[in-house]
């Protein structure tokens, strides 16, 4: 895993269920066991790194091991954060009287579809900024593939968005101090200052832009995808790893987790690894461009750091093949 | 009077012609223009007050503060005494 060692951001993904946590964990361990000081965030509301790590971890960094660091985010919670900022502010700025619509209709956004990914992805950009010299590498173990890709393609698309917004807002600036010239008096003596409205806009758009920034970034920045070998998974993979390519977003290891052991004497196990070699196969065709780790199934479950330190995690040699391609 | 003094009080009388005969029509297409603006920058912000689903509600909550006051003389202007329902109710 040398290459995926290099990046200072790592994102683990995958479909429901492929052990995306357990290898987020795991890797994050073995990056601080090389004496590196990792981060791991879980955005799960299940708790399952908790459960993984055996700590109880919350929304601030907690130290699980030597190096090793971890705190598990609540997408509910990040949202009324944020929320509740605002509805300080405006506290601050409106007639009491409209006070309580406002904190009405600002509730009906917290529970809009969106807000929680949003929250979250303002969370990621904070904690990637404001640990930048803290953490050698942090880890992220994100939500199921659909929400990590929408998560992940938010600023891109929320930046067009804004830039249309921000062009408006400037037209009408422009129109505004057009009416102020002509209208003298009329216009009534407010004058015309830095607008708050296009500058919250500004300070949003350069958010939006740092954050895409890091996201492309193939220096720092990769993307592992957790994929067992089976036919769904598999295919859900390839397309994420379209769509990622599409956003520039830069994927840096495939790990198949649960290959089934060799030698095993059933005749069950022996039709399942039939199906399994051509599930192998299919993966190393599709994304063979990426480097291709596999994590074999265990007779137990993978809890405590001890079960992480011990799990086999071995790339798939190639033919011609250094360490780790791209 | 002196004579600066009297070529000042007439170049500002001419100004007033001026203004009277040029800019006074204009004027209210200026302001019409610019309301239309700030309307149209309203419904794009906040789509979601009336219903139609605004990807980016969720970052336009820092910008309500800010344009409340606007709101409410939109929908004094557009002859509503009452905001309509769905959004803020702010009268």
């Amino acid at each position: 895993m040398n290459r995926l060692f290099e990046k200072e951001i790592v994102f683990f993904g995958g479909k429901g269920g492929v052990g995306k946590t357990t290898l987020a964990a795991a890797f994050a361990l073995r990056g601080a066991e090389r004496g590196e000081r990792t981060l791991l965030v879980s955005t799960d509301p299940a708790h399952s790194t908790s459960d993984i790590l055996e700590t109880e971890l919350g929304p601030e960094p907690r130290s699980v091991a030597t190096d090793f660091w971890a705190l598990e985010l609540d997408p509910e919670q990040e949202a009324t954060r944020y929320i509740d900022d605002v509805k300080q502010r405006i506290a601050v700025t409106t007639a009491p009287r409209m006070l309580e619509e406002v904190e009405r209709q600002i509730d009906i956004v917290r529970i809009s579809p969106g807000s929680q990914e949003a929250a979250l992805f303002e969370r990621f950009t904070r904690i990637i900024e404001g640990s930048a010299g803290h953490y050698r590498r942090i880890v992220f173990d994100t939500a199921p593939t659909g929400q990590t890709l929408r998560l992940l393609s938010l600023p891109e698309l929320l930046n067009a968005w804004m830039s249309g917004l921000i062009g408006r807002r400037k037209k009408l600036n422009a129109l505004s101090r057009m009416w102020r010239n002509v209208a003298g008096a009329a216009a009534g003596g407010r004058s015309t200052g830095s607008d708050p409205v296009l500058t919250a806009l500004e300070e949003r758009k350069e958010r939006f832009h740092r954050a895409r920034r890091i996201l492309t970034d193939a220096r720092k920045t990769a993307f592992a995808f957790v994929v067992v070998p089976e036919r769904l998974p598999i295919l859900e993979t390839e397309r994420a790893v379209g769509i990622l390519a599409r956003h520039r977003i830069p994927v840096g290891a495939i790990f198949v987790n649960r290959v089934l052991p060799r030698g095993v004497q059933s005749d069950f196990m022996r039709r399942r690894g039939v199906r399994e070699s051509q599930y192998l196969e299919n993966i190393e065709r599709s994304l063979g461009t990426y480097p291709i780790y596999q994590v074999p199934l265990l007779d137990r479950d993978v809890v405590g750091v001890t079960a992480l330190r011990r799990l086999t995690i071995a790339k798939v040699a190639r033919v011609g093949d250094g360490e780790d391609r791209r | 009077m002196s004579f600066a003094r009297s070529l000042l009080l007439r170049l500002r009388r001419a100004r007033e012609i001026y203004e009277g005969v040029y800019v006074a029509p204009y004027r209210s297409a200026i302001h019409r223009e610019y309301l239309n603006q700030r309307d149209l920058f309203l419904l794009l912000a906040f789509t979601d007050l009336l219903g139609i689903p605004n990807p980016m509600a969720y970052y336009a909550l820092e910008l309500y503060p800010e344009v409340i006051d606007q709101f409410h003389e939109w929908h004094r202007r557009m002859g509503m005494p009452q905001a309509p329902e769905g959004g803020f109710r702010c009268c």
